[in-house]
């Protein structure tokens, strides 16, 4: 790390950011000032703040290069560790579904596709081995890493990625292998992952030039884990009816959990949000303004078809108010535990929802209709993410069996538009808004 | 086991209903890839593997989508139409996002009465505590066996990791013929005799191929060779047309054949150790998360000790671990300049004529 | 010797060409495949005999080569398309590079060498988007006429997106595009976009730098080569009649053939 790109990265973090984010806001605030919306209730206060933030995130990263060690990790890793290192973490994932809001999925996907990267692979990873070929993103330039940090604990497609990324780099790629949970996590599981961490330490000590520093170690975890409580209690406002916040709107703020967990800046704005929420529901105050049925989402959103399926639904009197997806981050973090930091660690990372069996995820979401108060479940059947949507269509089955709600399966992709046909949705959403009104 | 009018399905049928009367064996029907069989056949278990069913994937539709490759398709399948009656048991072990959900979704959510086992086995790169981890999972594994099968005898296991590490030097030998050129067998019958270790006891296995290796020496063969890459040797037909264009298959990168068929020899005697030192001394494999150099270097060194010209991918649609190294791998060969050709293809559908062209173009140009 | 006769029986068409000793074309045929390649070879082999003014009894080799190349009567040898169109396009063009053959269900792309040798190549996968077939369901849709594809295509002044990368999708979107009374000018160029997409993705792999040839029917398209110049930024040779590439490249091997024998 040169000390210039240090003073640099420095000078931008305390005066170059805020400057340039004063500028954003000062922009984004004039623009605000327009017609209520006859659909939905007044806009989040602090999507402001949230933007700021993510902003200034990828501005920072510009100046992390050699500045500070980088590294690129997938959603599901144990970054904690890599936080008390103070590494600079740029996720891919979050970078992707960017991309896709942004429509940009295919012409980056178009670029991989030509080296020779099946169309069949996941979209996240297409996004991201086009933007390294060709430099091209929307936040102006991703820091190159120093190491990649990836774990299978959401699915086996980040390993195969980040082996092609390690190889075009040349630099470590570590692994953290979480033995998926057919039934039950055993103790020798628990142990393992353990060891890695382990084995990892004097890795990452290497790299970053620096000792693991307990305290910060410590702090991260716990503030990971306050995090992810915030988190999860800004998800159990919307069991509130009317819900306060859409998922549509969660699949946004989702964004300082998957990115940020561990920083100060992430538990902060969790609790501006919650206490606008509760503010919001103290006076009844609803995400649309007529909402007649409550839906359940599950998998990773649609990126390209967010702001369209919300006016969609809302129009229709129909609030998303859980996802198996935002609930992701809610539901293990909480195991951690600063005095085992490591076995809490592993276990909180190995429970995730995709490093689940099936059984449990078909649990979870019988749990969550129940307390969400849900009334019908919209299935977005991936073709990027096989571990999130093989067995949807039994799950399908077996939650209309036990639950009575009606479901729809939409085929489509979480970026790369070309797999997803406008009519064939249509088709499909009309005959569920269908059965959702026949049927009570 | 399988359809019944397909003769290589009835002997396979035929022999494990033997085996089951004959044997007093018990039946495991298992998924790709990676297992400890030792384990398995010192416990009286046959093991059944199921790779390609040659079935109509029609119930398979209903539980899976329509990007999902057809090994676990046709898996499915098999289970559905109700053709596991013989089995006692499944075992999973955890290759790919794919296998992992068709595992949870037999065991979740179809109601079959059958025990269902998962073998999760470590991902590169390997460090000391996979090695750890790998051995406690076959002894945890033979705990949850037990309780179906009866306890494991210890003097038994030692006798069938040794009869393991027996058959992997044969196959390694039948490799090396093979790879010089004075086996001769045509690539279909040396796959369709290989193949055959995805369902015989190794008792009745080995003598199949020591006898083939007593015989004399052929004369060296003068065709074209190539290399042989991808998850499985299905289509068949793909072999059998490399063999009317005079193309020797010198060696192969076939996940079901090389890639876990061959391994170092073990260097511990202690049965739980030498499995491990047989599992670490595999050729890299992307299921298992090996760097892809590894995997680029090992099919370079086949290329060169056999000489071939040219490798050929032949791809299972929709398999991500394979299609995630393909570019580099391509890429890596031809700077070596060795030719390539990757192509799709669906299990036991035979070949099209564009698979046909692409096949006889690529011997038109390395010829 | 009199003459030889390379005949490319392709999945939309069977073309024949008729070759002297010079490698003068004597004669050639485009018919139609059908259902029967046997019979479409003997129809285009008759209508190039006669339009040469040979007698088909006395031809010295048949070459056969595209999908139905073993069900040729009097097929002397069989060689894949992919040498064919390489050989052909280096007929013309000798500073081929590249051949770009986009027929009705195949889209190919050759690396050429020396002498139009083939070393490497690359095939669309099996889904018919970025081929010919994609096309002519396109014009079928649109009601315009095949070769009429090219000049609405230049004739346009802006350009619809087409995203879709499967025939069936694409053809839903060309429906709702009618439907929003979009020009057909401009639905058409986005159509031949998708197309050149699609088949120029597949010369990324390869790196070359001298020419580039296309081939096939849908080189006749003006419209798709337009598209093509653009993507790859370069000028591409276009053979008078590129259909029978094919055809005129089995008749050179076979005319070798012969030629090789008599010396060896
Ligand atoms: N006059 C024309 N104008 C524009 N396009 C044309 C014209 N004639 C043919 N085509 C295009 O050419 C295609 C057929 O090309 P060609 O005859 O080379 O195919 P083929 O050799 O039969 O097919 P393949 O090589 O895939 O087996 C048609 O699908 C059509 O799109
Ligand atoms: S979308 Fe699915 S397959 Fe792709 S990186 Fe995310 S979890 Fe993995
Ligand atoms: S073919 Fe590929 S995707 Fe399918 S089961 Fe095998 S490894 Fe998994
Ligand atoms: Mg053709």
């Amino acid at each position: 790390m040169s000390l210039a790109r240090k003073l640099r990265y420095g000078f931008m973090k305390d005066v170059g950011a805020p400057l340039v984010m004063g500028l954003a806001g000062v922009k984004s605030r004039s623009k605000n000032i327009r017609k209520p919306d006859p659909l939905f209730g007044p806009p989040l206060k602090c999507a402001e703040r949230l933007k700021e933030i993510m902003t200034r995130h990828y501005f920072l990263s510009r100046y992390a290069e050699g500045a500070k060690p980088v590294a690129w990790v997938t959603s599901g890793a144990p970054v904690e560790l890599l936080r008390a290192f103070d590494f600079y973490t740029i996720y891919p994932e979050n970078h992707g579904a960017l991309c896709g809001a942004q429509k940009l999925g295919p012409e980056l996907c178009a670029v991989a596709e030509e080296k020779g990267y099946h169309q069949d692979l996941c979209s996240y990873a297409r996004i991201d081995l086009g933007v390294c070929f060709s430099g091209k993103t929307p936040v102006g330039r991703l820091p190159k890493p120093d190491l990649l940090f990836a774990s299978n604990n959401i699915c086996q497609t980040v390993m195969y990625w980040y082996r092609v990324l390690s190889h075009k780099w040349k630099i470590p790629l570590l692994v953290f292998d979480t033995p998926f949970n057919f039934g039950q996590i055993s103790r020798s599981e628990i142990n393992y992952m353990v060891m890695q961490f382990e084995e990892m330490i004097p890795v990452l000590e290497r790299i970053s030039g620096k000792r693991l520093d307990q305290k910060a170690f410590e702090n991260v975890m716990r503030l990971g884990k306050e995090s992810a409580m915030a988190w999860g209690e800004i998800l159990a406002a919307m069991k509130t009816v009317p819900s306060p916040m859409t998922i549509f709107d969660a699949f946004v703020h989702l964004a300082p959990i998957v990115s940020l967990r561990g920083l100060p800046v992430t538990l902060d704005y969790y609790n501006i949000l919650l206490s606008e929420l509760k503010d919001r529901i103290s006076k009844g105050i609803g995400a649309i303004i007529n909402e007649r049925k409550r839906l359940m989402w599950d998998n990773i959103a649609i990126w390209y078809k967010v702001r369209d399926f919300s006016r969609l639904f809302a129009e229709k009197g129909m609030n998303f108010v859980a996802a198996t997806y935002t609930n992701a981050w809610a539901e293990t973090i909480s195991y951690m535990d600063e005095t085992r930091p490591m076995e809490s660690l592993a276990k909180a990372y190995s429970l995730v929802i995709l490093n689940n069996n099936l059984d449990h995820r078909l649990n979870l979401m019988e749990r969550l209709i129940d307390e969400y108060h849900v009334d019908g479940l919209v299935i977005h059947s991936a073709r990027s993410c096989k571990p999130y949507s093989v067995g949807q269509y039994d799950l399908k089955r077996l939650l209309m069996e036990r639950k009575g709600i009606p479901s729809v399966v939409i085929e489509a992709d979480i970026t790369d538009y070309r797999a997803y046909s406008e009519e064939q949705t249509r088709t499909r959403l009309e005959a569920f808004f269908e059965a959702l009104e026949g049927g009570s | 086991m399988i359809m019944n009018g397909h003769p290589e399905a009835r002997a396979r049928r035929d022999y494990i209903l033997e085996q089951k009367r004959g044997f007093g064996r018990r039946v495991i029907g298992v998924f790709p890839a990676y297992y400890p069989r030792e384990l398995l056949l010192s416990m009286n278990i046959l093991p059944v593997e199921i790779w390609d069913p040659p079935l109509e994937s029609s119930h398979a539709n209903a539980h899976l989508q329509s990007y999902i490759c057809s090994v676990v398709k046709q898996g499915l399948e098999l289970i559905l139409q109700g053709k596991c009656r013989d089995l006692d048991a499944f075992l999973f072990p955890h290759t790919c996002d794919s296998i992992q959900n068709l595992a949870s979704i037999v065991n979740d959510y179809l109601g079959i009465e059958k025990p269902c086992y998962f073998f999760y086995h470590p991902k590169a790169p390997y460090k000391e505590s996979s090695r750890w981890y790998y051995i406690k999972q076959l002894e945890d594994l033979a705990l949850r066996l037990e309780k179906q099968f009866g306890p494991l005898n210890h003097h038994e296991f030692k006798k069938k990791v040794e009869q393991g590490e027996d058959l992997r030097r044969t196959i390694g030998e039948l490799y090396r013929r093979r790879a010089e050129g004075t086996l001769g067998l045509s690539n279909v019958e040396f796959y369709r005799i290989l193949r055959q270790v995805e369902y015989l006891h190794p008792d009745d296995f080995l003598p199949v191929l020591t006898a083939i290796l007593k015989r004399p020496p052929d004369r060296k063969s003068k065709g074209l060779a190539v290399i042989v890459s991808g998850i499985l040797p299905n289509p068949p037909e793909v072999l059998e047309h490399l063999d009317r264009l005079g193309i020797n298959v010198a060696d192969d990168d076939f996940l079901s054949c090389s890639r876990r068929l061959l391994a170092r020899p073990a260097i511990s005697t202690v049965p739980f150790e030498a499995m491990a030192d047989s599992y670490f001394g595999m050729q890299p494999c992307c299921t298992k998360g090996s760097a892809i150099e590894d995997r680029l270097k090992s099919i370079l060194d086949k290329a060169k000790s056999s000489s071939a010209k040219g490798v050929i991918f032949q791809m299972v649609k929709f398999c991500e671990p394979e299609l995630f190294d393909v570019p580099i791998l391509v890429e890596g060969l031809k700077a070596e300049g060795l030719a390539t050709l990757v192509i799709d293809t669906e299990l036991n559908q035979g070949m099209s004529g564009q698979l046909v062209t692409r096949l006889e173009a690529f011997a038109e140009m390395i010829g | 010797m009199e003459f030889v006769v390379g005949i490319d029986v392709g999945s939309l068409s069977t073309d024949a060409v008729i070759l002297g000793e010079e490698e003068n074309i004597l004669g050639y045929s485009i018919v139609g495949t059908g259902d029967s390649s046997t019979d479409a070879a003997r129809e285009a082999m008759d209508s190039a005999a006669a339009n040469a003014g040979v007698d088909m009894v006395r031809a010295s080799l048949i070459i056969s080569t595209g999908y139905g190349r073993a069900a040729v009567p009097g097929s002397g040898r069989q060689v894949t398309e992919i040498a064919c169109h390489a050989a052909g396009a280096y007929h013309f063009f000798s500073d081929t590079e590249l051949v770009i053959d986009i027929g009705g269900q195949d889209s190919k792309v050759i690396r050429v060498g020396k002498g139009g040798k083939v070393l490497d190549f690359a095939m669309n996968d099996k889904c018919a988007a970025g081929t010919g077939r994609f096309l002519e369901v396109m014009s079928a849709k649109l009601k315009i006429p095949l070769d009429q594809m090219g000049t609405f295509s230049l004739a346009a002044r802006g350009e619809a997106s087409i995203s879709s990368v499967c025939t069936v999708f694409a053809e839903s979107e060309v429906v709702s595009l009618v439907a929003r009374n979009f020009p057909k000018e401009e639905i058409v160029k986005g159509l031949h976009r998708s197309v050149v997409n699609r088949v120029w993705a597949m010369t990324r792999q390869m790196s070359v730098k001298g020419g580039v040839t296309m081939t096939g029917g849908v080189a006749k398209n003006t419209g798709v080569v337009a598209l093509m110049e653009e993507r790859l930024g370069r000028k591409i040779n276009v053979p008078a009649e590129p259909q029978i590439i094919g055809a005129l490249g089995a008749a050179l091997m076979a005319l070798r053939h012969l030629k090789g024998a008599a010396a060896g």
